[in-house]
């Protein structure tokens, strides 16, 4: 699709373009490669889990390579020092790196302005650099593999002194991160500008989809709570290049020999500054695969999704009390009995809306007449798949209990509950839903049903025996497994099946793509279908798919009603677009 | 806005700039003095702290316009604010123990 | 194609697009400093003495003898923001040549700032006293450094708005104003900043 004014040029039109819909595959093909580079080293890590110090089969050569290139011994195996390279990385680019640039760079980017009838976003240029800025920080968090040392390996979550004296993979884990967090507070400034400034006329805030609602949330999310993580990334930067003390106390002896600073820092300042980014962060994860689950679970429905405004109040509410949790990952730094009663009780709190919003979801389902294609299938799993995660942290914020808990493979078992079956279900339901408006080509329904029910089998056979291994005691990060802890004895099969169930989720992703590239490389159809699910939001309603070029609609789209009026009384088809001034007698 | 308004604006400014150097002054001269309370210099803090936020606010209002700010802005910086004073106080309260007395 | 509100603002919200992204990238700054603000109370509080005594002593000798600059630079960063909003109120009057003078003189407060604070670490660091010898050290580079940081940002763009990006005053002198508006309102910021970072760093010890 060209611009109706003007030709541009190759690189303005698909490499540096201010059209947000191409930064949004631009954001999205980046991210899933990204996806799938942080899937491999968990593949990986998995084989040296399940048979311990044994060489990697197939790639075993290149795992060599690599450890021996960052100065590591290596017959073909896993080292245990590589192991916590990958571990480390394995958590930085997907979080970082896969599923928020997806979620929020690549659909928000695509999907919101055409939702909510506006040409582009509010500063294209921004979105620009904010894409390129991402991309760099990607490159840097690549090229520290090639360090001596290897990239970082003190975990995602950095703790310090541990990662103050970490290799030099760790400065470049640090400067990558300045870069992925500035791109995503560029991007959501854009995007909440854009929800507030840019609506389509009579589209008021009661009559937004509600993965826009959960997109204006998410933004915020960034915006407010990304910053302190910034800053506490500048101090870390200063310890380690600098040699200050920000986060070194005094006395500190590393291998037997007093480290050479002035003391006098704080370890649990880290944990603070870090926590009241990453707990928002994992609602920054999940809110717009809510988003997406709300769209596809009312469109296939055919009925107005249940509780629209119970749904937004709680994702306002969810987003805001975000904010108050974090210390319920600290329980175990030693705060006093007020502190970690507060914080159960606003974990407890925040719990509520989550699952109103499961609620919602539900019965929504009740009495519709539900259309079982692929997107449907993926938001069909999901519900209870983000109910497992859900329901499995609930233990973790009390704080008797994560004394037990705290650090086992239970943990791992639940936020992975929450964000692989979880978001990235959501993400291709969204991917499946999307695609035929991103292409004007529908992705095959077959395929996607092999996919989709494959996905979710072998998601659960490596997350539930997690939960179990975790409650018998098997700490994470282990680079045996637990082989060399007695009490994790009996809980050692379990290795095997969840490796087996990781490979065999690699395979299951083959049909998906397969099914991508044969659906690009099919001839379009002269005149595709605008709107093939029937859908009644704007960007089905009011434009071509894919949408013409820079500025998406013919004329400003009016609205003139809510998101979801499926099968209204009275209209002659089972869905009225938000642009439809009334509704047509039969 | 019209030219007058303008000059309404500028005679503004003048004095705000006026309260900001006398702000300045009072709050160097405040440090050399004594607020110490016994031997903690919580005083001095309050004090410091007290003179700084009337000058941010004085700027913030007028240089900054939020006396005249659209509502949508306010509530992004309350939010801001209310998020700010969680993190830079809740990090203090480690200690707090409230089962202390049982 | 247009992007609507850039330059008019809309009815319901009363704002034009770039206000209200300064708004909220000035509120991400606020956590970005509340961050380290942050980090200075948790140390401050925690230090037995404040500031700590390192290999070369206390830096309170060097700090009673530093005052004097640091209220100087704190008249000259309120200035410039006087300056600068008397620029923006100059283009309403649309009068350019006084919007040029006070620019002008807006650059001119940010390099004498930035020229005082450059004698200030220097004596520092000749006296030994390095980020690394104690926490005091590191929050005073850290802060001043990354607000220096801001000040050279501003700068940047306060002198593209003096020299070539003025030509958009021929043609758009309203979106003009506007963007003048914007990084006004991100220099007053970067001013507020230092209106906190002033006690907190010099006075209070």
């Amino acid at each position: 699709m060209s611009d109706s004014h003007h030709e541009e040029s190759y690189w303005r039109k698909y490499i540096f373009s201010t059209d947000h819909k191409t930064i949004g595959i631009q954001y999205g093909i980046t991210a899933l490669l990204f996806l799938f580079f942080g899937f491999s080293l968990m593949m990986v890590m998995r084989w040296q889990l399940a048979f311990p110090d044994q060489a990697v089969p197939v790639i075993g050569g290149l795992i060599q390579w690599l450890a021996e290139l960052n100065g590591f011994a290596s017959i073909g195996n896993l080292p245990s020092d590589l192991y916590n390279v990958f571990g480390a990385m394995h958590g930085t680019i997907m979080i970082f790196l896969g599923v928020v640039p997806l979620v929020v760079g690549a659909f928000g980017n695509y999907i919101v302005p055409l939702q909510i009838g506006a040409p582009d976003m509010a500063f294209p240029k921004l979105n620009m650099t904010s894409y390129w800025v991402y991309f760099i920080g990607g490159v840097i968090m690549l090229v520290s593999f090639f360090l001596p040392g290897g990239a970082a390996n003190s975990g995602w979550t950095s703790y310090p002194p541990l990662s103050v004296i970490a290799t030099t993979g760790q400065t470049f884990w640090l400067l990558g991160m300045v870069f992925l967090i500035t791109s995503s507070l560029l991007g959501s400034i854009n995007i909440i500008v854009t929800i507030i400034q840019l609506r389509a006329p009579g589209l008021t805030w009661m009559r937004l989809p509600f993965f826009v609602w959960a997109q204006f949330v998410t933004s915020f999310l960034l915006v407010l709570a990304f910053p302190p993580l910034e800053a506490a990334g500048f101090l870390q930067l200063m310890d380690r290049v600098f040699d200050t003390s920000f986060f070194l106390p005094s006395g500190l002896v590393v291998g037997g020999e007093a480290l050479d600073v002035s003391g006098g820092g704080s370890p649990l300042l880290w944990q603070h500054l870090f926590w009241f980014l990453a707990h928002p962060e994992v609602y920054v994860l999940i809110l717009p695969g809510m988003g997406v689950i709300a769209e596809i679970i009312a469109n296939n429905t055919r009925k107005p999704i249940w509780g629209y405004k119970s749904l937004v109040y709680s994702v306002v509410f969810l987003g805001f009390m975000s904010f108050i949790v974090w210390a319920h990952h600290m329980f175990m730094t030693g705060m006093g009995q007020g502190m970690s009663i507060f914080f159960q009780t606003t974990t407890m709190i925040i719990s509520v809306p989550s699952v109103i919003i499961l609620s919602c979801f539900m019965l929504s389902l009740w009495g519709g007449s539900i259309r079982f294609n692929t997107p449907m299938l993926f938001a069909l799993g999901w519900i209870p798949m983000f109910g497992i995660g859900g329901l499995t942290g609930l233990p973790l914020g009390l704080s008797t209990l994560d004394i037990h808990l705290h650090d086992t493979y239970y943990v791992i078992g639940h936020f992975h509950y929450v964000v692989a079956p979880g978001t990235i279900f959501a993400i291709f339901a969204g991917i499946y839903y999307w695609f035929p408006k991103m292409t004007g080509k529908m992705l095959d329904e077959t395929l996607g049903k092999i996919h989709f029910f494959f996905s979710f089998i072998f998601m659960n056979g490596i997350f539930w025996p997690m939960l179990i291994q975790g409650m018998a005691g098997v700490s994470r990060r282990l680079a045996d497994g637990g082989e060399s802890y007695a009490h994790a004895q009996g809980t050692l099969h379990l290795n095997e099946f969840m490796s087996y169930s990781a490979w065999l989720l690699a395979i299951a992703q083959i049909p998906f793509i397969i099914n991508l590239i044969r659906t690009l490389l099919r001839k379009k159809a002269a005149e595709p279908d605008p709107n093939p699910w029937r859908a009644t939001t704007i960007e089905w309603t009011d434009t071509t798919s894919p949408p013409m070029g820079h500025g998406n609609f013919e004329k400003v789209p009016t609205v003139y009603r809510g998101p979801y009026e499926y099968s209204v009384p009275g209209d002659s088809t089972d869905f009225t677009p938000q642009t439809s001034k009334l509704i047509k007698d039969r | 806005m019209s030219v007058k308004d303008m000059t309404h604006h500028i005679a503004n400014y003048r004095k705000i700039f006026v309260f900001l150097l006398i702000g300045t002054a009072l709050t160097v001269a405040a440090s050399y003095m004594e607020f110490n309370v016994q031997n903690s210099i919580a005083g001095a803090v309050f004090v410091g702290l007290t003179i700084a936020a009337i000058k941010g606010y004085l700027v913030a209002a007028n240089f900054m316009h939020l006396n005249s700010e659209k509502k949508i802005i306010h509530w992004i910086l309350l939010l801001t604010v209310f998020f700010l004073s969680l993190l830079l106080f809740i990090p203090l309260l480690w200690d707090l123990n409230l089962m202390s007395h049982y | 194609m247009e992007i609507p509100y850039n330059v008019q603002v809309r009815e319901d919200t009363g704002l034009y697009n770039s206000k209200l992204g300064i708004w909220l990238f000035l509120a991400s700054e606020v956590m970005l400093f509340g961050g380290l603000f942050s980090a200075y109370i948790l140390l401050r509080t925690g230090a037995p003495v404040w500031p700590p005594i390192g290999e070369h002593g206390s830096i309170m000798h060097i700090l009673k003898e530093t005052i004097p600059h640091a209220t100087f630079n704190t008249v000259v960063l309120i200035a410039s923001s006087v300056t600068m909003v008397m620029a923006w109120v100059s283009l309403k009057m649309k009068d350019l040549r006084k919007f040029r003078i006070y620019l002008g003189t807006t650059l001119l407060c940010a390099l004498v700032f930035l020229i005082v604070k450059y004698f200030e670490y220097s004596h520092k660091i000749h006296e030994g006293f390095v980020p690394s010898h104690d926490t005091y050290m590191a929050l005073y580079f850290t802060l001043t450094g990354l607000h220096v940081l801001h000040i050279i940002g501003g700068m940047i763009v306060l002198g593209y708005f003096f020299g070539p990006g003025i030509k958009m005053w021929d043609n758009e002198p309203e979106r003009f104003t506007n963007r003048i508006e914007i990084v006004g309102l991100y220099w007053h910021f970067v001013d507020l900043v230092w209106i906190f970072l002033f006690p907190i760093l010099y006075l209070l010890n």
